[in-house]
Parts: C-alpha cells; sequence; structure tokens
C-alpha cells in the first residue's frame, strides 16, 4: 500500500536535491572574489540609515491564529463531505450544530474588528 | 510527545505485520516499511536534537516543519493517511507559518544576545529526560500489547476518510460538538489576547 | 444512533444550556454594543437556569452520549459547587474594580467564564479518555485568556503565560500516559473497558505505573498538588481576584472530580467480595493508597510552610489552597467511600469560606488598590464588619470550632483514624497548626494595629455587604448544623457503574 507514496517521496527528494545542487553548484564553481562594497547593502544607491527590521505589526499574527482555528474547522469538514451519503440526515444537523457555533466566532471576530487590516 | 507515541504505535504495527507475513508477497512491503520507519524515524529525532539546539529561533523553526513532515510520513506508513496529510496542512502549514510570524514580531535583532550560561539546571533536566526516556524504553521492549481485533477487512483501511468519517459522526459524535465550543473559546480568546483595541 | 444522542440530549440539559448561554453571551455582546453589562446579565441567567436544571436531575444515575458522559450523583454534587461557584464570582465581577475597568471587554469575559464553567460541567461527568482531554482543554483555554484578562498589568499577562506554557506541558504529559494505558488496555477509552481490561489480562505493572503516574501528572497540575503546582503562585497573583477565587475553588473541584472517578473506577477492583462495605482494593496491588498519602503530605507541608513567608495576601491565599488540596488528598489516599464523602463535604465548605477570603480581599484591594498585608493594617477599625467577616473566615480556614471548616476537616482526621492512618492525621495536625500562623498573622494586622494617619473608614455598599453575609453565614452555620451536608454528601458519593 505504501508503494503508491513512493512518487511523491520521489518528487520531493528530486525537488531538495534540484535546489541544493543549484545553490551548492554556484557556490563551488562560480567565481568568489568580495570586497566591501560588494557585501553592503543594496539601498537602490542610497546609504542604508537603519536595520532592515521594522516594527512588526501584530495584525499578521492575528490572521494567521484565525487561519489556524479556521483551518481546524475545515479539516472537520474533509471527512464529513465524504461520507456525507451515509450519514443522512443526522449527520447533516450535527455539521450544521458545527458550522453555526463557528459562525458564531466568525460573525464574533467580524463585528469586533479584528478582520481590519488597518 | 507525539514521536513517543508513534513509535510505540510503529512498533507494534511492526510486529503484528510481521507475525502475520507468512508469504513472499508481503516480504518487500515489510522491508519497505522497515526502511522507512528507521529512515523516518532518524530524521524526525535527528531535526528534533537540531531544533533544540539552534541558536536562531529561524532555523528551530525549520528543523521542526522538517520533523513535522518525517512524523507525516511515519503516520502513512501506520495507514493513517488522514492524519498525515491533516499533520502537514495543518501544523507545518498553519502553525508552523504562526510560529514564524511571532519569531518575527519579537524582532530579537543580534541572537548572540541569547547565549545562554552553563547551568546546573541543564544538567539535572537532562538526567531527568535520560530516566524518563530509560524507562519508557524498558516499558516498551518488554510489554506486550493486547490489541483488539480490527473492526475492517484490512488493517490498512483503519485511516481512510470515509472510515475516519462513519466514526467521527457515529461514535465521537459528541466530542466533535465539543470541539466546535472549544474552537469558539479558542477565537474569543485570541481576538481578546491580540487585539489592541477592541471596538 | 442520532436517536440515542436524542435521547441523551434529554439528561444533557444543564450542558447546553450553558453552551446555548455562552453563544448567546457572545451575540448579545456583539450586537448591543454599547451596553456589555446586558451579556454579564444572560451568561448570570444562563448559569443559573443550567443550576436549576441539574437540580433538577439530582437522582439520575446514568450514561449519555454512548458512554462519553455519565450523570450521577457524584457528578450532580460537583456541578453544584462548580455552578454555585460561577453565580458567586459572576456577583463579585459586578462589584470589582479590575473587572470593571475594562468594560470594552466585559463581553468576552462574562462569555469565557461560562465557556469556563461549561468545560468543569464536563470535566466532572467524563467518563471516556477523550472526553476527559476535552473538557481539560476547555476550562484550560478559558482560564489562560481569564487569568490574563487584565493585560495592561504585566503581571497579569505573565500570569497567562506561565499559565499557558505549564498547562500545554502538563497536558501533553497526561495524552502521552492516556496513549500507553490505551496501548496497553487493548485500545480502551472508556473507564470501564480499562478497568475490565486490567482485570481480565493483567499488564506489564511498570508500564501501567508509567502510564498512570504521567495521568496524575496531567491531574495534579489541575488540583494543584505538588510537585505539579508550580504554576498556582504566579497565576494567582496576576489573574484578577475574581478570576483567583473562581480557579482555587471550582477548578480544584473539577480536578478532584476528574481524579477520584478516574481513580475509583478504572483502577479499583469492583468485583471484590468479602470485604467490609466501602474499602477498595486496587487492581494489580499498587500501593496507590501509600502514593496519594506521599503526595498529599508533600502538598500540605509545603503549601503551608511556604505560606508562612508571604507578604502578598493572594499569594498567601494561593499557597494556602494548594495545602487545602493536600488536605483533600488525604482523604483520597485512604481509598474508601468514606474518605470521598469526607472530600465532598471538605469541598462544600471549602467553597465558602475560600471564596469569602477572596471576595474580602477583592473588596479592600477596591478601596486601597493594594493587596499586601500591610495595607490590612487597621482593617478591623476601619471596616469592622469586613474585618470580622475575614477573621472568621481565616478562622474557618485554619479549621478551628466553631465554623465549617472544623467540620470539613473534622471529618476527613475521622476517617483517616478510622483507616488507622495516624501518622496521616498527625502530619495533617501539625499543618493545621502551622497554617493557623500566617492566617493569624493577617488578623493581627487588622485588628492589632493601629491604621495609617491618613486612612479614613472604609464604606462599602449594600449589595456588597448582602453578598458577604451570603459566604459569612454558611461559614459559621455549617459549622453547627452540618448534618444536611454530610447526607448530602454520603448520598453523592455514589458513581455511575458502582454498587
Amino acid at each position: 500500500m505504501l508503494e503508491s507514496y513512493v512518487p511523491i517521496f520521489v518528487m520531493i527528494a528530486g525537488g531538495v536535491i534540484f535546489g541544493v545542487v543549484m545553490v551548492k553548484l554556484n557556490e563551488w564553481f562560480g567565481p568568489h572574489r568580495p570586497n566591501d562594497e560588494k557585501l553592503s547593502t543594496y539601498e537602490s544607491g542610497m546609504e542604508p540609515i537603519r536595520s532592515a527590521r521594522e516594527r512588526f505589526s501584530v495584525k499578521f499574527y492575528m490572521v494567521a491564529m484565525l487561519f489556524i482555528l479556521f483551518d481546524i474547522e475545515v479539516v472537520f469538514l474533509y471527512p464529513w463531505a465524504v461520507s456525507f451519503k451515509q450519514l443522512g440526515l443526522g449527520g447533516f444537523v450535527t455539521m450544521a450544530v458545527f458550522i453555526f457555533v463557528l459562525f458564531l466566532g466568525y460573525f464574533y471576530v467580524w463585528r469586533k474588528g479584528a478582520l481590519e487590516w488597518d | 510527545m507525539d514521536s513517543h507515541a508513534v513509535a510505540t504505535g510503529a512498533l507494534y504495527g511492526y510486529r503484528n505485520q510481521k507475525s502475520s507475513s507468512t508469504n513472499n508477497f508481503f516480504e518487500s512491503s515489510v522491508t519497505l516499511e522497515t526502511f522507512l520507519f528507521y529512515t523516518l524515524g532518524a530524521v524526525s529525532v535527528g531535526s528534533a536534537l537540531m531544533m533544540v539546539t539552534r541558536r536562531s529561533p529561524v532555523m528551530s523553526a525549520l528543523y521542526l516543519i522538517l520533523n513535522f513532515f518525517a512524523l507525516g510520513g511515519l503516520y502513512l506508513s501506520l495507514h493513517a493517511q488522514f492524519i498525515a496529510f491533516i499533520q502537514i496542512l495543518v501544523y507545518a502549514g498553519a502553525i508552523m507559518v504562526l510560529f514564524v510570524f511571532v519569531i518575527m514580531l519579537l524582532n530579537l535583532g543580534d541572537e548572540k544576545k541569547l547565549n545562554e550560561r552553563f547551568s546546573w539546571k541543564k544538567i539535572v533536566g537532562a538526567g531527568l529526560s535520560f530516566g524518563v526516556l530509560m524507562e519508557l524504553i524498558f516499558v516498551f521492549a518488554f510489554s506486550k500489547a493486547n490489541l483488539p481485533p480490527s473492526h475492517f477487512e484490512k488493517a490498512t483501511d483503519i485511516g481512510t476518510v470515509e472510515n475516519i468519517g462513519m466514526q467521527l459522526f457515529t461514535t465521537f459524535l459528541f466530542p466533535f460538538e465539543v470541539t466546535s465550543v472549544l474552537l469558539l473559546a479558542a477565537i474569543v480568546g485570541a481576538v481578546v489576547l491580540a487585539k489592541k483595541k477592541l471596538n | 444512533m442520532v436517536d440515542q444522542a436524542l435521547l441523551s440530549l434529554a439528561k444533557f440539559l444543564p450542558e447546553i444550556t450553558l453552551a446555548i448561554t455562552f453563544c448567546l453571551a457572545l451575540l448579545v455582546g456583539v450586537i448591543f454594543r454599547s451596553r456589555p453589562r446586558l451579556s454579564m446579565w444572560v451568561a448570570l441567567l444562563g448559569v443559573v437556569v443550567s443550576i436549576a436544571l441539574t437540580i433538577r436531575e439530582m437522582g439520575i444515575t446514568e450514561s449519555v452520549f454512548s458512554g462519553m458522559i455519565a450523570v450521577d450523583p457524584f457528578a450532580t454534587f460537583f456541578k453544584l459547587i462548580v455552578g454555585s461557584s460561577a453565580i458567586f464570582i459572576f456577583l463579585f465581577s459586578l462589584y470589582s474594580a479590575e473587572v470593571l475597568s475594562t468594560m470594552k471587554r466585559l463581553v468576552e469575559y462574562s462569555s469565557l467564564l461560562v465557556a469556563m464553567t461549561l468545560g468543569m460541567y464536563l470535566m466532572v461527568g467524563a467518563t471516556n479518555l477523550l472526553m476527559m482531554v476535552l473538557s481539560i482543554e476547555l476550562t484550560g483555554l478559558s482560564s489562560y485568556v481569564l487569568a490574563g484578562y487584565t493585560k495592561e498589568a504585566s503581571d497579569s499577562s505573565e500570569a497567562s503565560l506561565k499559565y499557558i506554557i505549564y498547562g500545554a506541558l502538563s497536558t501533553g504529559l497526561m495524552l502521552y500516559g492516556i496513549s500507553i494505558l490505551f496501548g496497553l488496555t487493548g485500545g480502551a477509552m472508556d473507564i470501564y473497558a480499562i478497568n475490565r481490561a486490567l482485570v481480565t489480562s493483567p499488564v506489564n505493572p511498570i508500564a501501567l505505573l508509567v502510564a498512570s503516574l504521567l495521568i496524575i501528572a496531567g491531574l495534579g497540575y489541575k488540583i494543584s498538588a505538588v510537585p505539579f503546582h508550580f504554576w498556582t503562585p504566579d497565576v494567582y497573583e496576576g489573574a484578577p481576584i475574581t478570576i483567583t477565587a473562581f480557579l482555587s475553588v471550582a477548578s480544584k473541584a473539577a480536578g478532584f472530580a476528574m481524579l477520584i472517578r478516574f481513580f475509583k473506577i478504572a483502577f479499583i477492583d469492583s468485583s471484590a467480595v468479602g470485604l467490609p462495605a466501602g474499602i477498595w482494593i486496587t487492581l494489580q496491588g499498587f500501593e496507590w493508597n501509600k502514593i496519594i498519602a506521599i503526595l498529599s503530605v508533600l502538598t500540605m507541608t509545603l503549601g503551608n510552610l511556604v505560606a508562612v513567608w508571604q507578604n502578598n495576601l493572594k499569594r498567601l491565599l494561593a499557597y494556602s489552597s494548594i495545602a487545602h488540596a493536600g488536605y483533600m488528598l488525604m482523604g483520597l489516599a485512604i481509598l474508601s467511600d468514606k474518605g470521598i464523602a469526607a472530600v465532598l463535604i471538605y469541598f462544600v465548605v471549602y467553597m465558602f469560606m475560600n471564596l469569602g477570603a477572596f471576595y474580602v480581599v477583592m473588596l479592600v484591594s477596591n478601596k486601597t488598590g493594594s493587596e499586601d498585608i500591610d495595607s490590612y493594617k487597621g482593617l478591623g477599625f476601619r471596616s469592622p464588619f469586613i474585618g470580622v467577616s475575614m477573621v472568621i473566615f481565616f478562622i474557618s480556614l485554619a479549621g478551628l470550632p466553631p465554623t465549617a471548616g472544623f467540620i470539613g476537616k473534622l471529618f476527613i482526621f475521622a476517617s483517616l483514624l478510622d483507616a488507622k492512618w495516624i501518622w496521616l492525621a498527625v502530619v495533617g495536625a501539625i499543618n493545621s497548626v502551622i497554617s493557623l500562623y500566617y492566617y493569624v498573622r493577617v488578623v493581627r494586622n487588622m485588628f492589632l494595629r493601629d491604621p495609617d494617619e491618613n486612612s479614613g473608614p472604609l464604606k462599602f455598599s449594600v449589595p456588597e455587604i448582602v453578598l458577604l453575609l451570603l459566604l459569612v453565614v454558611p461559614t459559621l452555620l455549617f459549622g453547627l448544623y452540618y448534618s444536611p451536608i454530610v447526607d448530602f454528601a454520603n448520598a453523592s458519593a455514589r458513581m455511575l457503574g458502582v454498587h
């Protein structure tokens, strides 16, 4: 049964090896003559003023958190969708309750402004 | 935690498989599975060790992603296809993204500041962990598992999406509904803790 | 399967009410954004309704949802304790300066309190390992967020962070123990099935010991037993006082209920014949009573000894609640029905006296803004009623007559002596004496020290005083007239599946 997954592993291995080989070939066979000018940060000709790390906005974190929670909801939707026919009306009602509770969560997040981008 | 539980299950699964294979047709799949088990096990343990010893948090996060991929492969070898894909999708896809965002949010700057000095706490902690590891190895090596007869014709069926769906919505219906309340509480909690000003 | 689920719903009304209240409180809070207090009233109403429904199902002994939850007198008893604590906490929150200073987040506060109560209702009835984990997670998640509610104060965020990390670690350990137990018993997730599996085919005792120690680690974290207690002082100090009070009473009650149920059903041989009624025999001959007795001694001793050095009243009460968990573990160590009844009695009196002590701390903190022992100087003169109530609560916590705390300790010691655990009773008595020291230290500050020059009398409103009376009167009353509690506890010590 596991034999059917071998093509996936081969593809992953191929991708990794390809990427690593490209970088390493460049490193080994390309010319390597660094000087100060070449190693400094590129800012379209201007001098860099301060560190490139800006203050990170928390809205990214908010989006990632909410993404995880709704992703888990989707994870439960997959097996339900596959066995939907066999579960009948009862299965539909239980999933409807689940989605309704999480829809409340979505409604709450929307009205509280957690989805605002600024 | 995950890797130990998976290792237990894999060991039991492996033992059962070995005892049930009687003809040569299964020989090749046993070899493939043992090869996969040892490789993926080594990758997962190795990447976990690398993760806790890196000085840069981003490198630790990348090794953790490698660990999750290895665990996904181990789940596949245990015929838990759905769990394997959910592991990659949710853990490596969503949770690690959150980790990397948090690492960027903390903006630690010069990683040299994370240099810890030698302390006795590390020795004691390492010693305790080693003791627990020895105990667990003893437990797994010398106990036998009384596994029940399987509900399905083929053992390879236990992890398919259809079967998980059927079990989830019949036997485990109630925990499923409780999970919805748990997720709602998590959503409310996330918004409370992360938003600066609520409308 | 579906009609069985529908039938189970009828027995499950309190939890359904709480779930609906949770959703309704959120909805109301989001729709009526200008009136956040509305959602608090909705939440309070929902909890009251759920308690009424719990009282309605007091005599039932059944298992619902295909063996996931049990509705039996034991669970009903603990649901009443958790529910009443929740009602008290809502009433406290109406007068708490900390909570009301963040009006914008009041909606989340109320709804998460309801979610936490729902989680505890599920915890006390859980008979399936999966439900145990889910309910612990629901309770824990809500309490992690509530502990960090006043997030502008740095120690609140610190408390929440420590709580989350510690909780995640303990839940992880517990899950690991559950997975080992699952493998050993042949795939049984129902605790009755675990018992049957352990009885019919003995397993490797070391494996079983490791698995159960890991599970006890997870449950011990919930009840703040030593050595799983390290989160308690910091979390109790940083969280808002109302949440600290709720955690110290209700969360401990739910944790104990789960611990007792898991222990009693999974590890006790229910088919032992020829023994005096009420004594338990453990499977596989483990010396569980010695292990629990050691845990209890460690918990009591550390809680009492460290409390002596505390100057912050919340931290002092945190360590004192650790010590009380130790006294209750003594009742569990006996492994008999009498011991469990003693623990149940102790929980009733503990609820009143602990909630009362935290309420007084909250009232004083509202007016003076400080939780230090030094700010209690002369409190007896600045506000006599508060001072006297605090004295009553502390005497009860120390276990002196004629208060309810004495009755609680009396029954625990009585069952200990009955089972011939003399040494444990002596350790408990010594610990009670040590605890007297730090309780009396606060009393001394209140009544034997003069207040600072520019501090006048403290006035409290009538509803606050009435609420205080609701806690003081039972503390005194149950010290004298305790037979209804005893009868109720004895009747509730019966669990599903036990005859």
